[in-house]
């Protein structure tokens, strides 16, 4: 299976949900993919698609656009294609259903994404901390506009 | 007779002792170490203690492997009485290791409280110093001096075993001298 045909099968069973899709090469394809829809998506892919292999899940902030993504890397072992799938959120309300049940690896990427970006995936089985401290929810230290770091430099350097 | 029992008992661990046996002087053993360390009797203890560095095996970073380096065979720390102890209570030196993170300086610092006095802390390598690489992070807590007595910091990134074994020998110099953090003088 190649690029253009998963592009055109993925359009076709969604037309709704996915938008934007490009062939950056053979091997490399991506698109926009509605948030409600995310699981349905995923399930279609490892279904019928053989994308068996969720390699990444991460976020990003964008304060200009006041949007957050969540963003997908699903691989094959059948064929060499790595499609990433973009879920665009609202900034202020974060949220998106989680795909444990499709994925099972995706749950402590999902785990790290909450604990740093803020952005809740619904219907997880255990969504606390992964590697900060539970004190430390609720700052999200990978958005853009943290402001906790510290400003002060050691006291041994100076 | 349980009246008497603990008469007794406030006469011989008590604090202020109101009724005194008749030619008997009762002390705590508080006041016998307050006074023995206004002694030559001093020199001897810190003697013992400077050449009885047990540390505790606590890797927390890359530095962590300089530490197992240095208490393995090919530097033979035991000539200057270093050896390293798996337990913190059977320990007396803590060597920071490493970056201290917000999550893990809890358990850094009941460590510290688990090890029996008297206990000195060694900061090693630039992490622990300063936060190293990582000063600027969000999960990094900074001036660690100001949360362990720390009596020698040995600069590094990481630093040679050879250097933390100078940095001991800095601290059996520093306990000779009556001038280390781990005991009040």
């Amino acid at each position: 299976m190649d690029a253009k045909t998963i592009i055109e099968s993925l359009t076709r069973e969604f037309p709704e949900a996915v938008s934007k899709p490009e062939i950056e090469s053979e091997i490399r394809i991506w698109a926009y993919v509605d948030w409600a829809k995310t699981k349905e998506v995923c399930q279609f892919l490892k279904d019928s698609l053989q994308f068996d292999h969720l390699s990444n899940l991460s976020g990003v902030d964008y304060p200009k656009r006041n949007e957050m993504e969540v963003v997908y890397h699903i691989a094959s072992y059948a064929h060499p294609v790595v499609l990433m799938l973009k879920a665009v959120l609202s900034r202020a309300d974060p949220k998106v259903e989680s795909v444990v049940p499709v994925y099972w690896n995706a749950n402590w990427y999902e785990r790290e994404t909450y604990e740093l970006y803020g952005i809740v995936f619904e219907n997880h089985p255990d969504l606390r901390a992964l590697l900060l401290p539970e004190e430390m929810l609720g700052e999200w230290p990978l958005r853009k506009d943290y402001e906790g770091f510290p400003n002060k430099t050691a006291r041994n350097l100076v | 007779m349980g009246e008497v029992k603990s008469k007794k008992r406030s006469g011989a661990f008590g604090e202020a002792p109101n009724d005194t046996i008749p030619g008997v002087l009762t002390t705590t053993s508080g006041a016998i170490c307050n006074f023995l360390k206004k002694t030559k009797a001093q020199d001897l203890i810190n003697w013992g203690r400077k050449n009885s560095l047990w540390f505790m095996t606590q890797p927390m970073g890359c530095c962590g492997v300089e530490m197992i380096a240095m208490g393995c065979a090919h530097y033979d720390t035991d000539r200057f009485g270093i050896i390293p102890r798996n337990s913190p209570r059977q320990a007396d030196v803590m060597l920071i290791s490493g970056y201290v993170t917000k999550k893990y300086l809890p358990a850094l610092k009941r460590l510290w409280e688990q090890m029996p006095a008297p206990k000195w802390v060694i900061c090693f390598g630039d992490c622990s110093i300063s936060g190293g690489p990582f000063y600027e992070s969000y999960s990094t807590v900074q001036n660690i001096e100001e949360l362990f007595p720390v009596d020698v910091f040995v600069p590094g990134c990481p630093p040679r075993p050879e250097a933390m074994l100078q940095g001991f020998v800095e601290l059996q110099n520093k306990i000779k001298a009556k001038k280390d953090r781990g005991t009040e003088y």
